[in-house]
């Protein structure tokens, strides 16, 4: 809260104007534009391009789309690892910093998490997209019928379901959790229908002193279980690779390297999120470049790691020689050269070197620019994992190239559309900026006069409430 | 409905003062707390006497989850066997893999519901206590009173501490 004027007093929060702090941060909620329309319009009428195009793939089948024998998986598996990755950073750097006592966490979790709860959503569809025959989807539920049919638990793609859907059900309750205290503001603030609105959400958090101390400790707890949860679910997604005998997806590395990679295009998505908060709301105040360049520290210490991994894979296949594995890996020469290019590139040799210089992490437009070129990197990772293993699978004489349709490309269009306007309307109605915690901090800091030099002081007292419960 | 006295605070310290002030009073243990915006320290103003117990019933929901997870893959085993040759009915790491997830959510809906209901949340009595000039930085005050001599003497200590608009209300604390 840099932009807090500074003047003589106690505390942080004592020299802040708390009503004016509550308009600044609550302006996506206040205040309206027609640019928020015109995006809502956009974003709803390409997703309803993509429900079209999906019906149509329902009702004419599969055959619209590039899929051919032997790859039966395609844009929209690519797809599915590539939100289910993006979703890895928001709830769990969220529980991090939560745990770690990051001071300066609170402006960045609220649009991190709620990321987290989007991708989610819309990578949970993506498997019900690809089943082909979508309207049996019930079949996968286990409960007794005259069919006998019933989920065969020993399949990965089971365990994706059960991992997914806690990890959907833990990011969801740990946004709201995180969110009541503001909701509760906001009912305290707001009149007509919203006040009712937010009366019901708030579920009646009034902020007495019990209240606040098992708040604490609730939101310990949920950062505490949802990091495992986090690093389960994209192993577990790995393993749907991982654990067929294809060439380029048998890999004891897979797990790891798959958490890494979602970290990685997380942290990018989170960079991407909060620059276009910042500026859509005016949120120059609360996210500062002190938050992009801690984001951008993060980021590059990931596409370190990345590399790493990735060199490590390589490596071994190289050397190895396994002839079915090098054939999967000679095709990123060949036919997926331009993918492989583009995943290098995008993935490391952009964003190491910007990163590593203060001045484009401190500055947002410059630090966009690593942060979109991973995305894109990371998008072509996944192509590159999923479609060339399939398209060199162990039999020469079924080898095929792949290349989507416009189908395929609708309907994952349709699907970032449904990302886009869930964080919108999200941003509408609900406290898009952690307020509380906001608050919170500055409760906490004070200036402490050391020699010539003045600086911020923080109190640390979390942590007393776990230790008495 | 209970009668709760009610005042509001500039800041810490002056709530701080008044706090101290009522502890001549003896009232009963829980009957003081605040109501502010941000969290303040166990003791900054008014002490917490109930413990927070809910943590046991994560660890329970924890248990339960992997129960149920057990018995969802042990029963899918034995009423649906798939016969594999060379493989157990049984087979140990995907039972490990669905029970863990299971466990999980179970501690996490246990850490909703036990929280949620410690904080007494979902709960809309007809009439509760509450100032919402608690978010322009206030902290109130309250103490629940037995009759109208202490009702008399505590507000009387809340307005010489400085507390604003010092008033009783009906009302759950």
């Amino acid at each position: 809260m840099s932009a807090e004027a500074p003047r003589a007093g106690t505390d942080h929060l004592a020299r802040t104007d708390e009503a004016a702090m509550f308009e600044r941060l609550s302006r996506s909620n206040l205040v309206t534009t027609w640019r928020w329309y015109l995006g809502v319009g956009v974003a709803g009428a390409v997703l309803l391009w993509g429900v079209i195009v999906f019906m149509y793939m329902a009702l004419v089948g599969m055959g619209v789309t590039g899929y051919n024998r032997p790859v039966f998986w395609g844009l929209y598996e690519a797809s599915l690892v590539f939100w289910i990755g993006l979703s890895h950073s928001g709830t769990l750097i969220s529980a991090i910093l939560r745990l770690t006592h990051a001071t300066w966490r609170a402006p960045v979790l609220r649009g991190a998490e709620a990321m987290t709860a989007f991708t989610l959503m819309v990578g949970g569809l993506i498997p019900i997209v690809h089943l082909g025959r979508n309207w049996r989807v019930y079949y996968a539920l286990p409960y007794p019928s005259s069919r006998e049919l019933w989920p065969n638990m020993r399949s990965p793609l089971m365990w994706d379901a059960m991992a997914i859907t806690t990890y959907l059900l833990g990011s969801l309750t740990f946004l709201y959790v995180g969110m009541i205290p503001d909701l509760a503001l906001l009912r305290d603030k707001s009149a007509g229908w919203r006040r009712k609105f937010y009366s019901a959400l708030s579920l009646g958090f009034r902020g007495t002193h019990a209240q606040w101390r098992r708040y604490h400790v609730a939101s310990t707890l949920f950062a505490i279980l949802i990091i495992p949860i986090a690093v389960s679910v994209h192993s577990i997604v790995s393993w749907d690779f991982a654990m067929a005998k294809v060439p380029g997806w048998h890999s004891t590395i897979f797990a790891p390297y798959f958490v890494v990679g979602a970290i990685f295009s997380g942290i990018a998505g989170v960079v991407i999120v909060m620059a276009i908060l910042r500026k859509a709301f005016r949120l120059e105040s609360a996210l500062t470049p002190l938050h992009f360049d801690n984001l951008g520290k993060l980021l590059c210490t990931m596409t370190l790691l990345w590399g790493y991994f990735y060199f490590t894979e390589f490596l071994t296949v190289w050397y190895n020689r396994n002839p079915e594995e090098w054939e999967v890996f000679s095709s990123y020469g060949g036919h997926y050269l331009p993918l492989f290019l583009t995943m290098l590139i995008c993935n490391f040799v952009i964003p190491f070197p910007m990163l590593c210089l203060k001045r484009v992490r401190r500055s947002v437009p410059l630090i966009l620019i690593p942060a979109v070129s991973i995305v894109i990197g990371m998008y072509a990772e996944r192509l590159l994992i999923v479609i060339p293993s399939l398209a060199r699978r162990n039999d020469p004489f079924i080898w095929a190239n792949y290349f989507p349709t416009w189908v395929e490309f609708s309907v994952m269009a349709g699907a970032a559309a449904m990302f886009v306007l869930l964080y919108m309307l999200f941003a509408k109605f609900f406290p898009i900026m952690a307020i509380s915690e906001i608050k919170e901090r500055l409760f906490h800091t004070t200036d402490r006069k050391i020699g010539g030099a003045t600086v911020e002081s923080i109190a640390q007292v979390e942590g007393e409430e776990e230790a008495r419960a | 409905m209970s009668t709760v006295i009610i005042g509001l605070f500039e800041g810490v310290e002056s709530a701080a003062g008044a706090s101290r002030a009522l502890q001549a009073l003896s009232l009963p243990a829980g009957s003081v707390t605040t109501i502010s915006a941000v969290p303040l320290p166990e003791g900054a103003v008014v002490t917490d006497p109930a413990p927070i117990r809910f943590p046991r019933i994560v660890i329970a929901g924890w248990f339960l989850g992997a129960a149920a997870g057990l018995a969802l893959t042990l029963a899918t085993y034995l009423l649906y066997p798939l016969v594999t040759g060379g493989k157990t009915i049984v087979s140990i790491p995907p039972t490990l893999i669905i029970t863990y997830e299971v466990a999980m959510l179970g501690a996490l809906l246990a850490t909703l519901f036990g929280g949620g209901r410690e904080m007494r949340l979902l709960r809309f009595p007809p009439k509760v206590v509450h100032d919402p000039r608690i978010h322009d930085g206030k902290i109130a005050l309250c103490v629940l009173v037995d009759g109208e001599g202490q009702a008399f003497r505590v507000t009387s200590i809340m307005k010489a501490a400085g507390g604003t608009d010092v008033r009783a209300e009906e009302g759950e604390l």
